[in-house]
């Protein structure tokens, strides 16, 4: 099945036919069979599915954390699936922000030092400019106040909106976040969700996974995930 | 100038993981402490001997002749061809510590042996005017010393009590006993130092010669020839015209000549085979501390993957992150140079003062040579980048996915080889004993690094202590050599059958041997000679030495003009079995053909032929120079008893005894001198094994954190503090014993090596013994440090929380 196989040239994400296959086991395993997937600019996409469905290596194909076995990847234009390794890492860190499940902060880095960390490596900004962008974006995550504490100092909730802020360092169209909200309590969830709606108001484009059936029935567009296939596509108006 | 963040976490990691950073930058620093020490101190020793060999202004040839006047030694420094000579009077005489002549009131007593023992007094015309074979008064010395007083040389103290202030008691040839005061040392790097021929030696000046009875003439004559490019050959030459054509026209006998090899020292060999040795062991503590660092970078890259990968998905060029693990690299150089250094410099400084000591090179600089230290600091920072350089080029390049899914318990790939079926088919093993042993070999790249590390170190220090049981096996053969007690040493052909006869009258002797010892001069083929040769001629079947045969055959009663030389002799004239040779003795010319080799005593070049034939030959049936005796007693004490008592019977008896030695003296001067050797192995090995038990530490504290996650997994499903350390303990006593394994099997090769360089070096033939008390105890250092080091972090882990553990970075 494909997700708006019909979605136009210009199209923000353009998935053509992915497969990914995993040779470590003793047998090998198919986590993506074929997919086809477009997401337009603005889009807030939910990925839906059990665990083992291929949500998670789904999102690594659009962030390019992994690659496809074959098919073609498409960025904004861009053959992700051909760049080189270290090509990748620049372009991903102008063009997408990663979300973790388990945040990733650095541990050694205080929470302004890990949301500017990105900006330093693709020189976004200048220098002696990147900390005061760094504190408006934690004052939009509303993390200002902990900014010169060290990521272990501070709550799972409080770790992953430093993590979004850190995602949306060098101003980046997409968003894309596994599970973000799997390793928080609801409350905390349910702020994360909110700050994501925002930033898709403010012209963000979004690609979640999460298998949290609530979070799913409020994105823009879900798309179910099964066995390696995307076997729904819901778009709510 | 703010640090970007990239760099601050560059600071914080070296901060945050204190006991890691302190691991590395001991690793690298131990690394460069041996190579300052090894280096740097042979770098020393060479400055020492290359600066205060050359002061000396040393002599070109020796001649040891009968007296003369300083009206000869002018005309000698005014010959064709000679730059200048001094002469010199030397007599060996014996002495008591302390005053026995009751001149002293109240009367002296040194807290030393009592025993008479020999000295060799040298006297100059003027000490102060001396141009050849300076010696270097030290400190506040009085240069020259006034008459009546005696300054002895600095290496003297390694064997004599002696002080500055003390009385010596010194007999004079006809009996008398006269007193010397002794006011100082003096350095003279052309002397033998003490500990190597058992005896002492002490300045003097000609007028404190007459009035113990010396005669006023010189008898040793310094000859020194300036010549850019001189070989020996020219030398022996210009000194054969002087001889014959200045010195016996004046009617002075010369009675003995050495023409050393031109700018070469007496210790020379002894000192290559030391510098060679430490050479050989710089290289390995070099190799090992490259070692050292891969490993340890490596390790610390694992670690780290995931943050790695966190840094790609931002947006982290690999250049970017590479950079940033150099520089933690080159920093942790950086702090190791800085704790190296110093120490190292210290050590390298100690150690080449202490062997400057031994050789009698005199005072060394107190810093190493400017190349040493930079060697030294490019191994702290180069080799530390260089080694890093690969593992960074691999950690970098992992894909991002691979990176985030390190856990830190990658056991994935465990149980595909063979070795890992081979662990899983040991059945009945307790479950922790199990999971050690599977543990051990979880991560085979890293494994194999420590184990090639450790197996250097081990092997190292292994064949160390096998060179250093060769060196004591073939000092005991040696030993062997000796069958008798005492020997005595007549001036003059005396008669067979009286020595033996009087001999037998001294209580305890049982049996006595007489031989005909000469010097002798060998006649080359191109016209030059070598007159530092001797000749012994002995009954064939002698009980009283067991020659070492090297190759060819020993004497027999048919021999003639058959002789077995000693492996000296060989090494310093090529001769082969079956070559002929010319030999002067006693003035006159004899041809021989060598049957036999034996082994080299440290008694210098020897020809040993048939008693019965020579003494026929030279003329002297029936009359000996040299005469062994054999006691029931083979003490030190009961020997030098019983050569008091044989030198009073033969003075008594109207014989002139040169010198009366015992035998257990004679080899422990042998041992002495190999012993230098076997004092510089054991410092290099324990300087090694330091290495190697930092290198093992290390690496067991890195592996045990590494596995931090495991352990809170462990605890998590309920494992107590005892079975955590009993995982730990028991995988790195694993490691551990098997790096003393593979040491075993490589340090065989490596020690054969070792003896084989050390052969070529000082020129004797060893005794390889392969050392199980090195191996065994070697076996236990291990054993002891895998388990101490494994433990201390794994208590360390054990504290922390099981959150914490499970989340560790």
């Amino acid at each position: 099945m494909t997700a708006s196989a019909s979605g136009s040239n210009h199209s923000l994400i353009r998935l053509t036919q992915v497969v990914k296959t995993y040779d470590s086991g003793e047998v090998p395993f198919t986590a993506l069979r074929g997919v086809d997937l477009t997401v337009e600019p603005g889009e807030f996409v939910g990925l839906i599915g059990k665990s083992g469905s291929g949500k998670t290596t789904l999102i690594n194909m659009i962030t390019g954390i992994d690659r496809p076995t074959s098919g073609e990847v498409l960025i904004s234009g861009t053959p992700v699936h051909a760049l080189s390794e270290n090509k990748l890492a620049v372009w991903r860190g102008r063009t997408i922000g990663v979300v973790f499940q388990f945040f990733q902060l650095l541990p050694t880095l205080t929470v302004v030092e890990n949301v500017m960390l990105p900006m330093d490596f693709c020189s976004v900004h200048l220098p002696r400019e990147r900390e005061s962008f760094a504190m408006s974006l934690l004052e939009q995550v509303e993390m200002a106040d902990q900014a010169h504490k060290l990521p272990a100092a501070l709550s799972g909730g409080q770790q992953q909106r430093v993590a979004i802020a850190r995602a949306l360092a060098n101003d980046p169209p997409i968003l894309a976040a596994d599970e973000p909200t799997g390793n928080l309590d609801s409350v905390t969830a349910e702020a994360v969700f909110v700050l994501f709606e925002k930033l898709v108001a403010a012209g963000k484009t979004i690609v979640m996974v999460t298998h949290d059936n609530d979070i799913a029935s409020r994105v823009a567009r879900a798309l179910h995930v099964h066995d390696g296939e995307i076997v729904d596509d819901i778009r709510r108006p | 100038m703010v640090l970007p963040p990239r760099w601050r976490k560059v600071a914080r990691d070296l901060v945050a993981h204190k006991l890691r950073t302190i691991l590395v930058v001991l690793s690298i620093a131990v690394g460069i402490f041996a190579i300052l020490v090894v280096m740097g101190g042979r770098g020393i020793l060479i400055e020492a001997f290359e600066t205060n060999f050359p002061k000396s202004n040393p002599s070109t040839a020796v001649l040891v002749t009968t007296g003369f006047d300083q009206m000869l030694v002018d005309r000698v420094a005014r010959a064709d061809g000679v730059a200048d000579a001094e002469g010199r009077r030397t007599v060996s005489l014996r002495y008591r510590p302390g005053d026995v002549t009751g001149q002293v009131d109240p009367p002296v007593q040194v807290a030393v042996a009592q025993r008479q023992t020999s000295i060799t007094l040298i006297a100059a015309k003027d000490w102060a005017a001396s141009r050849i074979d300076v010696a270097a008064p030290q400190g506040s010395t009085p240069w020259p010393p006034a008459r009546g007083e005696i300054v002895l040389e600095t290496s003297d103290t390694q064997v004599s009590a002696l002080r500055p202030g003390d009385f010596m008691t010194v007999e004079t040839a006809s009996g008398d006993k006269k007193l010397l005061r002794i006011t100082g040392f003096v350095h003279d790097i052309n002397s033998f130092p003490a500990m190597f021929v058992g005896q002492i030696t002490g300045y003097v000046t000609l007028e404190t010669m007459a009035d113990l009875g010396v005669d006023a003439g010189m008898d040793q004559l310094l000859i020194k020839i300036e010549k850019p490019g001189l070989t020996r050959a020219e030398a022996n030459r210009i000194v054969s015209r002087v001889r014959d054509d200045v010195i016996a026209p004046a009617g002075v006998r010369t009675l003995n000549t050495t023409v050393p090899e031109p700018g070469s020292h007496r210790l020379g060999d002894i000192f290559k085979a030391v510098s060679i040795l430490l050479l050989v062991l710089g290289v390995m503590a070099l190799a090992l501390s490259g070692f050292l660092v891969v490993n340890t970078v490596s390790a610390l890259l694992t670690q780290q993957m995931r943050q790695v990968g966190i840094m790609k998905a931002i947006g982290g060029k690999r250049v970017q992150i590479g950079a940033l693990f150099l520089s933690l690299v080159a920093i942790y150089g950086l702090l190791a140079v800085l704790v190296g250094l110093p120490i190292g410099a210290w050590w390298a400084s100690w150690f080449a003062n202490f062997a400057g000591g031994l050789l009698d090179f005199g005072p060394a600089a107190a810093t190493p040579p400017a190349y040493t230290v930079a060697l030294a600091v490019a191994v702290g920072f180069l080799v530390p980048l260089i080694a890093a350089l690969l593992p960074i080029r691999k950690g970098t390049r992992v894909s991002v996915v691979t990176a985030l899914n390190a856990t830190g318990m990658s056991g994935t790939h465990f149980g595909h080889g063979l070795i890992d079926r081979l662990l899983g088919r040991l059945r009945g093993l307790p479950r922790p004993v199990a999971l050690s042993l599977r543990n051990t070999f979880l991560r085979k790249g890293r494994l194999a690094m420590t184990l090639m590390t450790l197996v250097l170190a081990s092997a190292v220090v292994m064949s160390v202590g096998s060179v250093r049981a060769s060196i004591l096996t073939t000092v005991s053969d040696v030993s062997k050599w000796w069958n008798y007690d005492a020997e005595v040493n007549f001036a003059r052909p005396v008669p067979a059958q009286l020595a033996e006869r009087d001999a037998l009258k001294v209580s305890d002797v049982k049996s006595s041997e007489g031989w005909l010892a000469s010097p002798a001069t060998l006649r080359r083929g191109d016209g030059t000679e070598n007159t530092r040769l001797g000749m012994i001629a002995l009954p064939p079947n002698t009980s009283f030495i067991t020659p070492f045969l090297v190759g060819g055959r020993w004497l027999t009663d048919a021999d003639t003009n058959g002789v077995v030389v000693n492996t000296d002799v060989v090494n310093a004239e090529h001769l082969a079995i079956g070559d002929a040779v010319s030999l002067k003795i006693r003035g006159k010319d004899y041809d021989f053909r060598v049957i036999g080799v034996v082994r080299g005593q440290m008694m210098g070049p020897v020809f040993f032929s048939n008693r019965a034939y020579t003494e026929r030959l030279l003329g002297l049936q029936g009359s000996i120079t040299r005469l062994l005796v054999r006691t029931g007693d083979h003490s030190i004490a009961a020997q030098d008893m019983t050569a008091d008592r044989l030198d009073r019977t033969f003075t008594d008896a109207g014989l002139v005894v040169i010198d009366v030695l015992g035998q257990a003296r004679m080899s422990e001067s042998f041992a002495n001198q190999l012993g230098i050797l076997v004092t510089f192995l054991i410092i290099m090995a324990v300087i090694l094994a330091t290495v190697g038990v930092i290198g093992l530490s290390g690496t067991m504290i890195i592996n045990v954190l590494e596995s931090t996650r495991e352990i809170g997994v462990m605890r998590a499903i309920g494992a107590s503090h005892g079975s955590i350390y009993q995982v730990f303990v028991t995988e790195g006593v694993v490691i551990g014993v098997l790096s003393w394994a593979g040491g075993l099997i490589l340090s065989w090769p490596m020690s054969l090596g070792l003896v084989w360089v050390l052969e070529g070096a000082i020129g004797i033939p060893l005794t390889y013994t392969f050392s199980w008390e090195a191996v065994a105890g070697w076996l236990v250092v291990v054993a002891a440090i895998s388990a101490v080091a494994s433990l201390i972090p794994a208590f360390n882990a054990s504290q922390v929380s099981v959150r914490d553990a499970i989340s560790y970075e």
